[in-house]
């Protein structure tokens, strides 16, 4: 909500300006990196384990390669990620079955470095996407001319949901520059039950297209929701946050709280990053003239 | 604490003795030309060195042995008058006093009696008139008041375009600005470019940061006192002005001659009609402008009674598609009513208002809205009695009744609605007061006295437990316990005592000290950098207790040339207690379970501040600096060490100066320069989803500082000589903000490069990054 607070803000000031400087910073102790998200997709999974580096490093994070990565499943089923020595740890689900027990608590298993960290995820249900609908839109403050599409679906009743929504032109990301302004929904709103059991709200179902690029003729508008935890919620809320924390209105920086913990429980803040089990809907439409 | 509250009463009751066969003038002191009060006006019977001066209403009262004295009015820029009066009797006499003639010697910036800077029992008090406001170079020409208030020592802010201001380590929330005496939460339009008060309907402007009487109470580190003009009770005028940002007019004039008047103020941006031929149809439907209306009139019922209403209106609006507005209002009806020669009352009732709403220009189909509000309601009594020439005692009162709503909230998705909201907090905060300013001697004064407050936490509300945790995780709720309307949930009594002692030295210098406690049972809930219209204002509750500050100032005031240059050094420190902090990542924006994301600490702030001013003559202007340092300490931050504020500036100088050339030209500057402020700096990175993240593996605060901030302004003022019988005046000022063109950083921050998201870069964020001219036409008629 504060980003629509501060692109109001952007279009009046007249004069503002941000320009790049050099800055000495001190250097700190590298930690192990889990990016641990998992879908009930029947294509292949990816975790990948790196190392945090000093923050001008300016080039990837150095792999973890030597870990040991697998998923606890329903029955003890254990599903393992195999290494590629890349940092990427793969799971192929024609071996041993997708990880699509909806409503089931899955646990991940770290083993690196002599130490075990683990973390669990429930996998909870997502709704379909009934549609994606589009229609030309004119020049506005901030917004261009083209074609606009919004997606369609209905949040489950009675609970609280949590979502991820990734939106896609031509097979792309719709945000060009790194990825990180994430579409997030706690049922169909922003945030608290304000909107249990609705079709997303609007700003939401319309957030699927990049206002600075929309779509033209013969374009593909894709849609991916995911389900999410809560704690997942938090923390990809919060990356968003410490992603984009700029400005006036920039809140202090601030470390962002994993839930992967040390097997052996103390040592709070040894490991970054986080273990998410999503369920996803798909839907896609092509862009015609009206 | 006890013996202070014994001691009291015998201080009274000591002057209470010295009965005499004596009489007291007394009356209000006004302007001839527009009849308003001069406050701070001298009232003196100079033969016996014996005098005093006239509260904020203009009201005076000396008490003299009988017998016939020549007693001489006077105030700056204003022609003396001495009265020739046998005192036999308890008398009544109103005074009014021709403003002087020649303009270039009578140039003075404060509407101060000559020796207030040494001879007062006030220190840490600056005052400035709305003339010496309207000088000040400013952004885009406009004349402001809080950007005047950032050039007195002592006073810092955490960058440019930030809404409010730091006093003395101060957080914002910490300021009680006071238009007419009630509370205006949110000073700001534009988010902080411009402040919300009117220099045209602004008469004097008086920030106290140390020494604070109990008279006042609610804030812990600062007052601003800004007075509203009464309206001319002699003849109608207005003034006016065209600007780059608002058009101006006011009106001002008698509705009875000499009993009542009335003055109308408003202002208006007008950046959206300038550009609307510009805009494309679509565009044309975007909105973007403030708005500000200022209201007031004074009735003079009987010499005894007097009654005054006034009222501020202000609102910005922005969006397009998304609306989004937030605005104060204020009303304040003032009744001062003179019991006898010795007893003075004013009541005033207030109510106040902030509020703020977004949302989407919704199809019924579709649809969000969404607002917040904090309404006061308070009535307060003050009466000044003045028992003798030595002793002038004040005591009263005030409750004031608040209203929060954080958020009430609606919203329609595909037909389908639902409304959602906050629960309305409530709450009542009452004061007492009583305090006596007294001369001893020729050489000392004393104000002393003391403050109860208490806040009630009230129904209809829930009373929430948390669960204790390691500081820096969000808290759980425990339990929730429902309470009655009325029902108190929680409730907090604290004694404030203050104490201000002045020592004259010789005839032009003093030493003065003072020590105050302050409470504050509100709490503005952000953690931005710079303060935004959407923060909440809280209630102290059983969780989030009342913050309190002690302040200790020593200071050394001394006056040259016949009073032309007044100069001060004053030492402060003060301790915080109860000082709001937030847990990494806190969610404070919709959150009913906002106190588990709180934490609370400790603060500390000291500094040294010199000042130097130039009261008079065809160059005044004054030079303050300030050397200090302000820190907090919050178990689960920074590992539980001291860190030094967001607005924690080491260094922090202001020049400002006004020249009249001649009668057609004047030329202003101001310079400013203060050392960076603290930034949390992050050591490493790390990747997520593609996302490169900082990180800081010492979980440090503000470890590191941004570049100093520094900046000149210029202005000149053309005033064109017209024929003495032309009633429209009127004048042209030409102004540069930033003259040298420097982008003062607001803030660092690192992101990804757009061309290529594996590099990462600091970025220096400056608000305004070149140079603003600008030229405004004021009028007056």
């Amino acid at each position: 909500m504060k980003k629509f607070i501060y692109i109001f803000f952007l279009a009046l000031t007249f004069s503002a300006c941000e320009d790049v400087i050099d800055v000495d910073l001190d250097q700190g102790e590298s930690q192990l990196v889990i990016d641990a998200f998992v879908t009930n997709d029947s294509t292949v999974q990816t975790i990948r384990l790196t190392k945090s580096a000093d923050y001008f490093l300016n080039a990837p994070t150095p792999a973890a390669t030597n870990a040991q990565v697998s998923i606890v499943g329903p029955n003890s089923l254990i599903y393992n990620f195999v290494s590629d020595q890349t940092g990427n740890y793969l799971y192929d689900p024609n071996t041993t079955g997708a990880l699509d027990s909806i409503g089931y608590p899955y646990k991940l298993e770290v083993l690196y470095d002599g130490r075990t960290y683990t973390s669990i995820s429930i996998l909870n249900p997502v709704p379909t996407i009934d549609s994606i609908s589009q229609s030309f839109e004119e020049e506005e403050l901030g917004s261009e001319e083209g074609y606009y599409t919004q997606f369609w679906a209905r949040d489950f009743p009675g609970r609280e949901d949590f979502y991820w929504i990734k939106a896609f032109k031509n097979g792309k990301p719709i945000d060009t520059v790194d990825n990180s302004n994430l579409i997030l929904s706690q049922d169909a709103a922003f945030s608290g039950n304000a909107a249990d059991g609705f079709a997303f709200i609007l700003p939401i179902r319309a957030a699927i297209t990049n206002e600075e690029e929309p779509f033209e003729v013969g374009d593909e508008s894709s849609v991916e929701l995911l389900s999410l935890n809560a704690e997942v919620f938090e923390f990809l809320e919060q990356l968003t946050i410490q992603a984009n924390n700029g400005g006036l209105f920039s809140t202090p920086p601030a470390n962002i709280r994993s839930n992967i913990k040390d097997a052996s429980g103390n040592s709070q803040d040894e490991v970054l990053g986080v273990f998410s089990m999503s369920a996803i809907s798909r839907a896609s439409e092509t862009i015609t003239a009206e | 604490m006890k013996k202070i509250q014994l001691l009291l009463p015998f201080l009274f009751i000591s002057f209470l003795l010295q009965a005499q066969e004596k009489y007291t003038i007394s009356g209000y002191v006004k302007s001839a030309s527009t009849g308003e009060e001069l406050i701070g006006a001298t009232v003196a019977a100079r033969a016996i060195s014996v005098g005093t001066s006239a509260n904020v209403y203009g009201f005076y009262s000396l008490t003299l042995e009988k017998g016939t004295y020549e007693i001489t009015y006077s105030f700056i820029g204003y022609e003396e008058i001495t009265k020739n009066i046998v005192l036999d009797d308890n008398k009544q006499l109103n005074v009014e006093l021709a403003e002087q003639v020649n303009e270039l010697e009578v140039v003075e910036i404060d509407g101060e009696r000559d020796e207030a800077n040494i001879k007062s029992v006030e220190m840490s008090v600056n005052k400035i008139d709305s003339k010496t406001i309207k000088k000040i170079p400013a952004l885009l020409g406009e004349a402001d008041v809080i950007k005047s208030v950032l050039l007195l020592p002592g006073v810092s802010t955490v960058g440019e375009g930030s809404t409010g201001f730091n006093v003395r380590g101060g957080g914002i929330d910490q300021n009680l600005v006071l238009l007419d005496e009630a509370p205006v939460y949110n000073s700001s339009h534009l988010f902080g470019f411009f402040s919300v008060f009117n220099p045209d309907a602004v008469k004097n402007v008086k920030l106290i940061k140390g020494g604070i009487a109990p008279e006042y109470g609610g804030r812990l580190s600062s007052i601003l006192d800004i007075r509203m003009k009464e309206g001319n009770k002699k003849e109608f005028t207005g003034s006016g002005g065209v600007g780059a940002i608002f058009s101006r007019l006011s009106l001002e004039g008698p509705i009875k001659k000499d009993k009542a008047s009335f003055l109308i103020a408003g202002r208006r941006s007008y950046a959206d009609i300038l550009a609307r031929p510009f805009l494309n149809d679509n565009l044309s439907g975007s909105r973007f402008y403030f708005y500000d209306l200022t209201a007031k009139v004074n009735y003079e019922i009987d010499p005894k009674n007097r009654l005054f209403l006034s009222g501020y209106f202000g609102r910005d609006v922005f969006g397009s598609g998304f609306l989004f507005n937030w605005g104060n209002a204020t009303g304040t009806a003032r009744w001062n009513h003179i019991f006898n020669d010795k007893l003075f009352m004013n009541l005033t009732a207030f109510y106040s208002d902030y509020d703020y709403a977004f949302g989407v220009e919704g199809d019924g189909e579709d649809d969000f809205d969404w607002s917040s509000s904090i309404v006061s309601y308070s009535v307060k009594p003050d009466f000044s009695y003045y028992i003798n020439n030595n002793n002038t005692l004040k005591f009263g009162g005030q409750s004031i009744y608040y209203n929060f709503k954080p958020a009430v909230a609606e919203f329609i998705s595909d037909g389908q609605t639902n409304s959602l909201s906050l629960p309305e907090k409530f709450g009542i905060e009452n004061g007492l007061y009583i305090q006596n300013e007294r001369q001893i001697g020729s050489r000392i004064s004393l104000l002393y006295g003391i403050r109860w407050s208490h806040f009630a936490f009230l129904g209809e509300g829930a009373k929430q437990v948390y669960r204790d945790t390691i500081p820096g995780i969000r808290k759980d709720l425990e339990s929730s316990t429902e309470f009655d309307q009325n029902e108190v949930i929680a409730d907090y009594n604290n004694f404030e005592p203050r104490l201000s002692i002045k020592y004259d030295v010789d005839e032009f210098s003093s030493v003065k000290a003072s020590f105050n406690r302050m409470s504050q049972y509100l709490h503005l809930i952000s953690n931005t950098v710079a303060s935004t219209p959407v923060d909440l204002w809280l209630p102290t509750t059983n969780n989030l207790e009342p913050q309190i500050a002690d302040q200790v100032a020593v200071g050394y005031f001394r006056n040259f040339s016949k009073n032309k240059y007044e100069a001060s050094v004053e030492l402060f420190a003060k301790d915080f207690q109860n000082q709001i902090d937030y847990i990494d990542n806190a969610d404070i924006f919709f959150n009913e379970q906002l106190e588990g994301d709180l934490l609370s600490g400790d603060g500390r702030a000291f500094g040294i501040e010199l000042f130097v001013k130039k009261r008079t003559g065809p160059l005044t202007g004054w030079v303050s600096y300030t050397l200090s340092r302000s820190e907090r300490q919050v178990e689960g931050i920074n590992r539980g060490d001291w860190y030094p504020t967001r607005f924690d500036r080491t260094h922090n100088l202001s020049v400002v100066g006004s020249y009249e050339y001649n009668p057609k030209w004047s030329f202003s500057a101001n310079f400013v320069y203060s050392s960076g402020t603290p930034a949390t700096f992050p050591t490493n990175r790390y990747e997520i989803q593609g996302v490169i993240l900082p990180h800081n593996i010492d979980q440090a605060r503000n470890n590191y500082r941004i570049p100093a901030y520094h900046r000149l302004d210029i202005s000149a003022t053309l005033t064109p000589q017209n024929r003495e019988d032309k009633k429209i005046k009127g004048e042209w000022v030409f102004s540069v903000y930033n003259v040298y063109n420097r982008r003062n950083p607001f803030s660092i921050f690192f992101d990804q490069n757009e061309n290529n998201p594996q590099v990462t870069e600091a970025i220096r964020f400056a608000v305004v990054g070149s140079f603003v001219p600008a030229v405004s036409y004021n009028f007056t008629f």
